[in-house]
């Protein structure tokens, strides 16, 4: 994803990590990564379970995880692009989501 | 009596494709082109590897007489089931996923939400679409919701 967010910026798309991690593991994270987008906390999975995504004891000691989704969303919150993978280890492609984003005013 | 039996060919496939099927496996995760079909590629090739250890053991022990190589043939197929087993758990371990049908879909509004950045701080998503010192407001926000490192 890092060599794509060039092209995140000029589509005028603001990329938002969200997961169970706390702010500390996101923090270290981001460091790491050298990401400068906001990462978000999740820690009791509320939000996960709001946007009907958990995965419940998905995680390595049996706590719940999102399962992963994406969702791009234009100004009026409404949904304008999804991706909701079957195998965790496929990634996403930009193309189609970079798409939507460039029809957005 | 003949002496000149065939060589019985079909375990020696059997693991050549048991491990390209596990080279499929690793090799997804470098995410080259035609990342997603991989997966499908190395459970064909799992698949593959277990019929082809069934052709060998049945021509081995159905047709002696034409085929020869018995204990090689029970000792390969032995082994490929591993490379195939593993091939097939993480196919099937990979997609242990529920489904999405309840999430927000094109068309929808989502849910509003606040929670904590890196630093501690709380953002709503209203938040996000405001300019920041680092950034301009931007046309749209894409919600990356990921399993997390722990």
């Amino acid at each position: 994803m890092e060599k794509r967010l060039g092209e995140f910026q000029a589509a005028g798309v603001r990329p938002v990590a969200i997961s169970v991690d706390t702010s500390d593991v996101s923090g270290d994270l981001a460091r790491k990564a050298g990401y400068t987008f906001p990462i978000l906390s999740d820690p009791g999975a509320a939000v996960i379970r709001r946007y009907q995504i958990l995965h419940a004891g998905g995680g390595p000691d049996g706590h719940d995880i999102a399962r992963p989704a994406e969702f791009l969303v234009d100004s009026s919150k409404i949904v304008r692009w999804t991706n909701f993978t079957e195998d965790i280890r496929v990634r996403a492609h930009a193309d189609q989501m970079l798409a939507a984003a460039r029809q957005l005013q | 009596m003949s002496e000149a039996r065939k060589a019985n060919t079909a375990p020696v496939w059997a693991l050549l494709c048991a491990l390209g099927g596990v080279g499929c496996t690793f090799a997804v995760f470098l995410g080259p082109p035609l990342q997603e079909a991989l997966p499908w590629l190395s459970l064909l090739l799992a698949g593959s590897a277990v019929l082809l250890l069934l052709v060998g053991l049945r021509r081995s022990f159905g047709q002696p007489e034409i085929y020869r190589g018995k204990a090689l043939s029970v000792v390969l197929a032995i082994v490929t089931l591993v490379p195939a087993g593993l091939t097939g758990f993480a196919f099937f371990g990979a997609r242990k996923l529920p489904a999405a049908t309840g999430a927000p879909q094109i068309g929808q509004r989502v849910p509003d939400f606040t929670l904590s950045d890196t630093s501690g701080k709380p953002v709503s998503l209203d938040q996000l679409f405001a300019a920041t010192p680092e950034s301009p407001a931007p046309k749209s926000v894409l919600l990356i919701f990921y399993r997390g490192y722990w």
